[in-house]
């Protein structure tokens, strides 16, 4: 009897081993179009068929993503969608921002699943939904402990708590980052008070007067302005300048900042390095 | 005769454009595969998968909204006898631009939306044009059905910006809208708006001779049994359905609708709307199918608006017709 | 002239027309009758609602009250196309759009006859052709309305409304603004279609033209129609002076007609004994 109770034995496990490969199987063909999401399956050892580019990008972005083709980005539908429908993915990672080109991939057939964190805990959270979309849960475990690891040591000994502006200059009207923003979320874990005078929008940024800021009176301002890094002293001096702000505590002691990397307006997987810049740099904490 | 010429000319246009619009884009295609593809040819790939479900309905995107503003355009200048009649004048443009920014800034969860905000904005503004027109003194009259136009649409165009202005930060989504122009987004858009069209260009056919009743005056237009009222204000909803339903996919897209008769009508040396409505359509279609073929190549991958690609290749054309007309 | 036959309807019965518009009364009560091969003028001092009279009885102002008939049928009853078999009106001023010919514009007044996406037939073509011969303006054939003179206008306005073949023809004042030579040429075609059967309703300010063209002449004031008769009965030195407040008076002299008027004022104005 025991052979064929072997035997018996022996085809139910590999029954119970082919169900699962009989199920859909992992998506092998994929498009990231957000950096975190490229960053992050970089991380998982899976390699997109594309990955998604601003014009004038900055990005990090991991070592073993160069030579995968690069998607240009632009309004309103993100990638051009006959570049990506000639690289025949099934899974897309993409943002609400490009929520109308969505609409257009899952009419070709492409799944999208948002993966664009706009809080420090959503790049663990989103980390571990990545590594279950693309069946690699276990390593995408590991990573997202990681990453909270990394997180926490960013965010230890936090001695000040300087009250902070963080500000986008869209044109000639700033925008004041708020705490559900990426950016002004980064800032608070890095220990700041966000300055936001009470006020809230859905979407993270919102115009204050800028009498409101000369109430404030902010110990930081960090200021993100559309420039180039060789721009930076003369838009420096050009904020300083501004009457809303050159008589405050930040302008007077020399902490006015110019940041012009997205790493303050865009999640990425170096979040951690994000916090001790911020730190460092800008907070002195 | 210089009409049949100005004819075939624009068929040459338009089958060249068709032709340009269907093998041209940001990826290469072997015009034999595109061929291949259109005539069930081809082997199922992402080859295919890109001139059907990508550039066919974007070419029949273009020649719809292309020949719609040409048609609203010549109606329009038509029923109110001023050549400076568009599409624009009787609001409807203004109502598709705060519909449609009011989804993509306000309530971007509901992109699936976007042509039913600009098309039922659209209408809205118009029948609110033509409500305002034909109550009062002097009802139905062009002066009044202009004014009201101008006035709705200054009413919306604020609202629009508005929004803009309240949320700032996402005003790049609206912009493509704003600037005019096609999007790559399949066949979904048109199925929704097909019926407009069909509707907008049946008024069209039915009002070309009534239309041609109106052109010495509305005096002797009643004479002739005509009603001068009845067809503006029929002409005026073909207008806004045709002009409502190509703004849905196409943007706040002007010029067309204003220029593209009068340069029929330069060329040809006639007004007659039987002529003139179809071959505005004509035109309207030859113009949008160059631009949008343009504005995907130039800068490929990155679309450009349509808008600017048309004023290029339309001004120069129609300052010739100008001079030679003068 | 036999007598056994009864006279046919005429072409226009129009009784008591009253004519509101807002709250001003136009046409208190006004009469007009209109017959197959008679010119009638309908003359009076402005604001006396002439205008206003051919457009009610054509269908194309609204009346208060009124019996109207043409041919027959009260015109209640008539709309668009039927009407227009039955009447042309050449309003006084047209508007003359860029970009069409006279064949063009004569065209247009074939409309009525036309079925909704029917082509014109060989019919239609030779009733356009004849009405341009007989205004006149065949010459101008391909010629843009916007190149011709006011006179020849007028003309191929009358082409239009000859090309709408109807056997009532109506002109709101089509002399007023042009000069003598053009005038006469109107005012020969208008006699000669009422000679040729037409019936033809004339508004006109001009009294000397009236006279010599008309049948019978209509004056009206204030609204109302005052007096109807042969012209030399109607325009006598009384009603001149009553109806327009002048001294004039209406002679005829072979083929010429003239209205004598003393333009510095009367004798009583000059003291003398007259």
């Amino acid at each position: 009897m025991r052979p064929a109770k072997l035997l018996f034995l022996a085809l139910v496990l590999a029954l119970l081993a082919g169900v699962p490969a009989a199920q859909a199987a992992a998506p092998k063909r994929i498009v990231a179009l957000t950096p975190f999401s490229a960053n992050t399956l970089a991380g998982l050892g899976v390699k997109p068929v594309g990955i998604g580019e601003t014009p004038g990008d900055n990005e990090r972005r991991a070592s073993n993503l160069k030579g995968v083709k690069k998607l240009t980005l632009s309004h309103p539908n993100g990638p051009n969608m006959e570049e990506l429908a000639l690289l025949n993915p099934q899974l897309a990672f993409s943002s609400p921002t490009w929520a109308k080109g969505a609409k257009t991939m899952r009419d070709l057939g492409i799944k999208v699943v948002n993966a664009d964190p706009v809080d420090v805990a959503g790049t663990v959270t989103q980390t571990t939904m990545i590594g279950k979309v693309v069946e690699r849960e276990s390593s995408a475990q590991q990573l997202a402990q990681r990453l909270k690891d990394q997180i926490a040591a960013a965010r230890k000994s936090i001695r000040k708590h300087p009250r902070t502006l963080v500000v986008l200059g869209v044109g000639r009207t700033p925008f004041v980052l708020l705490p559900n923003s990426w950016g002004g979320d980064v800032v608070r874990k890095a220990g700041a008070r966000l300055i936001t005078a009470g006020v809230t929008s859905s979407s993270g940024f919102a115009r204050i007067s800028d009498e409101t800021i000369l109430k404030a009176n902010p110990d930081v301002i960090i200021a993100i302005p559309h420039a180039n890094s060789d721009d930076i002293p003369e838009v420096t001096k050009y904020l300083r300048n501004n009457p809303a702000w050159e008589d405050s505590r930040a302008v007077r002691n020399d902490k006015l900042f110019v940041s012009t990397d997205n790493s303050l307006l865009q999640a990425n997987t170096n979040v951690a390095d994000v916090i001790r810049k911020v730190r460092r740099v800008y907070l002195k904490n | 005769m210089r009409r049949t010429a100005v004819v075939v000319v624009l068929v040459v246009a338009v089958v060249a454009g068709l032709t340009a619009s269907l093998a041209l884009g940001a990826v290469d295609i072997p015009l034999q595969t595109v061929i291949d593809a259109l005539t069930g040819n081809a082997d199922p790939g992402p080859l295919r998968k890109i001139v059907l479900d990508l550039r066919l309905p974007r070419t029949v995107e273009a020649v719809a909204v292309g020949a719609a503003l040409g048609v609203a355009g010549a109606l329009l200048q038509g029923a109110l006898a001023n050549p400076l009649a568009s599409p624009d004048v009787i609001g409807v443009t203004g109502g598709a631009g705060f519909g449609a920014v009011l989804i993509l800034i306000v309530f971007p969860g509901s992109i699936a939306l976007l042509p039913v905000g600009a098309l039922f904005f659209g209408l809205l503004a118009a029948g609110i044009v033509f409500a305002i027109a034909w109550a009062g003194p002097n009802a139905g009259g062009p002066g009044r059905l202009i004014l009201a136009g101008i006035a709705i649409a200054a009413l919306f165009g604020a609202g629009m910006t508005s929004i803009l202005v309240a949320y700032p930060d996402r005003v790049q989504s609206a912009l493509f809208f704003i600037a005019g122009g096609l999007t790559s987004d399949g066949w979904s858009d048109l199925k929704v708006v097909w019926p407009y069209f069909a509707v907008g260009f049946a008024i069209a056919i039915a009002l070309a001779r009534p239309l041609d009743r109106l052109a010495l005056g509305d005096d002797v237009a009643a004479s002739l049994g005509a009603r001068p009222r009845m067809i503006r204000l029929l002409s005026g909803v073909g207008a806004a359905l045709l002009a409502a339903a190509a703004a849905s996919l196409a943007g706040l897209l002007g010029f067309l609708g204003l220029v593209v008769p009068h340069a029929v009508r330069l060329a040809s040396g006639t007004s007659s709307h039987t002529y003139v409505l179809p071959v505005s359509a004509l035109g309207g279609s030859a113009l949008l199918l160059a631009g949008d073929t343009l504005a995907r190549t130039v800068r490929a991958p990155i679309e450009m608006p349509v808008g600017p690609f048309m004023v290029v290749i339309g001004v120069p054309l129609f300052l010739f017709l100008l001079r030679r007309a003068v | 002239m036999t007598e056994s036959t009864t006279p046919a309807a005429p072409a226009l019965e129009a009784r008591d027309v009253r004519v509101e518009i807002g709250d001003k009364t136009i046409l208190h009560a006004a009469d007009l009758t209109l017959e197959a091969g008679r010119l009638v003028a309908v003359v009076g001092p402005n604001g006396a609602g002439k205008s206003t009279l051919a457009r009610a009885v054509a269908g194309m102002q609204k009346t208060a009250a009124g019996a109207i008939h043409w041919m027959g049928d009260d015109l209640g009853g008539l709309r668009g196309r039927k009407l227009a078999l039955r009447r042309a009106f050449v309003p006084q001023r047209a508007r003359v759009p860029d970009g069409l010919t006279v064949t063009e514009a004569v065209r247009i007044g074939r409309s009525p006859h036309l079925k909704p996406l029917q082509r014109p037939t060989r019919r239609d073509n030779e009733v356009v052709a004849a009405a341009m011969e007989r205004t006149g303006v065949t010459q101008f054939a391909e010629r843009k309305l916007t190149t011709l003179s006011g006179g020849e206008l007028q003309r191929v306005q009358i082409a239009v409304a000859l090309a709408q073949d109807a056997p009532v023809l109506m002109a709101d004042e089509p002399t007023s603004h042009l000069d003598l030579g053009a005038t006469v040429a109107v005012a020969k075609l208008l006699r000669g279609l009422a000679d040729e059967g037409l019936a033809v309703m004339l508004v006109a300010h001009d009294l000397s033209l009236a006279a010599a063209v008309a049948d019978t002449v209509v004056v009206m004031s204030a609204g109302r129609t005052v007096a109807a008769g042969p012209p030399l009965d109607t325009l006598t030195h009384e009603r001149l002076e009553q109806v327009w407040g002048v001294d004039a008076s209406v002679k005829a002299a072979g083929h010429h007609t003239a209205l004598h008027v003393a333009w510095l004022g009367g004798a009583a104005d000059h003291g003398d004994a007259s």
